[in-house]
């Protein structure tokens, strides 16, 4: 809408078009990459084997059986989890105005995780559908602290810098809890640096109600965003309703981040790095911003991943170390670059 | 109501001026009670534990050994004193540290760990227990922590202060630094051998369990020498807080002074993570306590974080001791357990 006020119509045309094909590109690098996701691991197959697996399934032969009972699986969950957080990143980034923001810095996956230890250490008996509820009920908890550390001023430095103590904050009461329950640190040690395994589907369905809606209602909110983009004064002058947008956004990114680390536990950095790539590509304008970071957050969970499985073989390393391996860099080159 | 009481000869750090030191009535009023608070929260530990005592008996121990019978003189002498000292030395070096940090960065959410001292420190302590275990003999393992913490700080000055040094930078690739670091950590802690893992993330908690005498005096070393410099840099601290431009003004170089308070901080840090483990939520919130009975003031605000810093190691470590008996939790999750939510309610009021 802003942009056709500004710009003959043919141009917007060609620029959807630029960005339609570099969406179908990313589309194709996606697929390729899962296909290797599919291929790499401890026994590594050839491209025959899982297109058969994925066409004219034969449940006889083992490889196929792989394919189809683990690596999809874990597949799609690496999909699912990447698109989520970048979304996630995008929207934190979005309402904070602040170029630093991710679930994972801020606190908020830590907030989510200790609350889903707890639930499952406490109440070891209540059906696992209502994890993902402690999840949201932890992120929205971690969040509001954050927000009450950080006060009302936009300044990055401190944003963050609250972020890491409601951290740790979290990341010790989880430390407490597992030195109590000793046996509960042997099992939840691999969840808790967020890990992505093929048991993970059963999870997934958990929540993947709340995942969809949460990019469906993001797609709503993109004209408000377009708006809030130019400056709070300016979208409240344009019938932008700011304090709804920010709540609007604020349970999105609760959702997304808390879904995330319900099923595979606290993974940091996509939210970070994402956003900043697809930034690279997309200057303006939510939709594509949404749509780029969709597809480049599944991305990079997926490479993550393959890396995850490949480094070690046949041990895998988790995901969210991975992550943290790739996005820790990328914002101490965003900080040395931006800040003054 | 002030009163000149005595005057130390400045540092000379490229800022020098023939200023006493002014000690104000109610700064020494609240030195003087914490450490009183101090040496009570001395005895009520000594008391306390497993073969219980009553604060009276503990303080004839320690005061009047040969009253009382042998037994309980080598349990408290032994084991609890030592251990005591540790908490409130390294709980000491921590608050000055964030003082420090807090001073320098201009930021009131700073802490000791910042600068990656803890991050540096717990990975090498992790690598030799988890993945070389015997390659160090464990009496220099602290060492080798200290070592790693200071490397990793050097790391994130250099990294920071290439392109020009920013507090705003050397807090946020801190941050990076750091979490890149305890993504490694993770790493060992998920793969490691569980027995291994387990002693070390106690350690990695800030558990003061079996501490020496000899670690004591060593940690007197490593808290008296940085702590004096620190403090007698106390108004070069009070010119920094007000801004790089205003400090350098009045003659503080901050490419001298910021690097050498640094430095000094790092030097308190690493030595009480070498001790105790991880117990930097004390440099966080010590100065904050402290600055509620001194406010700014550099020349008071040293001395008294330091003891609230001890005072609250002490009181974490036998909180974590007794709370949940047999089970000793260490002190540094309990620290962050109680000091977290005053630690919120007071950044909320300082926010208005």
């Amino acid at each position: 809408m802003m942009m056709e006020v500004h710009s003959p119509s043919y141009i917007t045309q060609r620029l959807s078009l630029s960005r339609l094909s570099g969406a179908f590109v990313l589309c194709v690098v996606l697929l390729l990459a899962s296909f290797v996701h599919l291929s790499v691991g401890a026994k590594s197959l050839d491209w025959m084997t899982i297109w058969h697996a994925l066409t004219a399934y034969d449940p006889s032969d083992l490889d196929q059986a792989i394919v189809r009972e683990s690596r999809q699986a874990r597949l799609l969950v690496a999909l699912m989890v990447g698109a989520a957080l970048a979304l996630a990143g995008v929207i934190m980034q979005a309402i904070s105005s602040n170029p630093l923001a991710d679930p994972g810095l801020l606190g908020i996956n830590s907030g989510a995780a200790f609350f889903v230890v707890a639930s499952l250490l406490f109440l070891p008996s209540l059906s696992h559908h209502y994890l993902p509820v402690f999840a949201f009920l932890g992120a929205t908890f971690a969040a509001l602290l954050v927000m009450a550390l950080s006060g009302s001023q936009q300044n990055s430095e401190r944003l963050i810098l609250a972020g890491v103590a409601i951290t740790a904050l979290f990341a010790s009461m989880t430390a407490i809890l597992l030195l109590i329950d000793q046996q509960g640190l042997d099992k939840l040690r691999h969840w808790l640096t967020g890990a992505i395994g093929a048991s993970d589907l059963k999870k997934l369905e958990w929540v993947y109600p709340y995942l969809l809606g949460a990019v469906l209602y993001s797609f709503v909110l993109v004209r408000s965003l377009n708006a809030f983009h130019l400056g709070e004064r300016v979208a409240a002058s344009l019938g932008v309703n700011v304090m709804l947008l920010k709540l609007s956004g604020l349970v999105l990114v609760v959702i997304l981040s808390g879904s995330v680390v319900a099923v595979a536990g606290p993974i940091g950095f996509v939210g970070l790095v994402v956003p900043h790539m697809a930034r690279l590509l997309i200057r303006n304008g939510y939709v594509w911003l949404f749509v780029y970071s969709l597809l480049l957050g599944a991305l990079l969970l997926v490479l993550s991943d393959i890396a995850a499985r490949m480094i070690l073989r046949p041990y895998e390393i988790n995901t969210g170390i991975v992550t943290a391996f790739v996005g820790a860099p990328v914002f101490i080159a965003l900080v040395l670059g931006k800040m003054r | 109501m002030k009163a000149v009481l005595f005057s130390p000869r400045p540092l000379r750090l490229g800022f020098s001026s023939k200023v006493n030191f002014h000690a104000r009535a109610s700064d020494l009023f609240w030195l003087m009670f914490f450490i009183a608070m101090l040496v009570f929260l001395f005895l009520w530990s000594a008391a306390t534990g497993s073969y219980q005592l009553s604060v009276w008996d503990s303080w004839s121990i320690v005061f009047d050994p040969a009253s009382m019978p042998d037994r309980l003189v080598q349990v408290i002498w032994e084991f609890r004193l030592p251990r005591m000292f540790a908490a409130a030395l390294c709980g000491a070096a921590l608050a000055i540290a964030g003082v420090v940090l807090q001073s320098i960065t201009r930021n009131a959410l700073a802490s000791p760990g910042l600068i990656g001292v803890e991050a540096g420190a717990s990975a090498t302590m992790l690598v030799f227990v988890v993945i070389l275990p015997s390659v160090i003999p464990i009496v220099f393992l602290p060492v080798t922590a200290m070592l790693g913490g200071f490397i990793v700080a050097t790391f994130i000055w250099v990294l920071s202060s290439a392109a020009g040094y920013s507090p705003v930078r050397l807090v946020l690739v801190g941050v990076g630094i750091t979490s890149m670091l305890s993504a490694f950590t993770e790493m060992l802690i998920t793969y490691g051998d569980i027995e291994l893992v387990e002693s070390a993330l106690m350690w990695l908690g800030g558990s003061l369990y079996q501490t020496s005498w000899q670690q004591v005096y060593v940690m007197v070393f490593w808290l008296v020498i940085p702590g004096t410099l620190i403090w007698l840099s106390f108004r070069q601290l009070n010119l920094l807080v007000l801004g790089d431009k205003v400090a350098f003004s009045k003659g503080v170089d901050n490419r001298k002074t910021v690097p050498f308070l640094l430095f000094l901080s790092v030097a308190l840090t690493s030595a009480s993570v070498a001790t105790a483990g991880t117990l930097t939520f004390v440099g966080l919130i010590a100065p904050h306590i402290a600055r509620r009975f001194c406010s700014n003031r550099h020349g008071a605000l040293i001395p008294l974080s330091a003891l609230i810093g001890a005072c609250l190691v002490v009181l974490g470590d036998t909180l974590g001791r007794s709370a949940f008996a047999p089970l000793q939790l260490p002190a540094g999750l309990v620290l962050v357990l109680v000091g977290a939510p005053y630690f919120i309610i007071l950044m909320g009021r300082l926010k208005r």
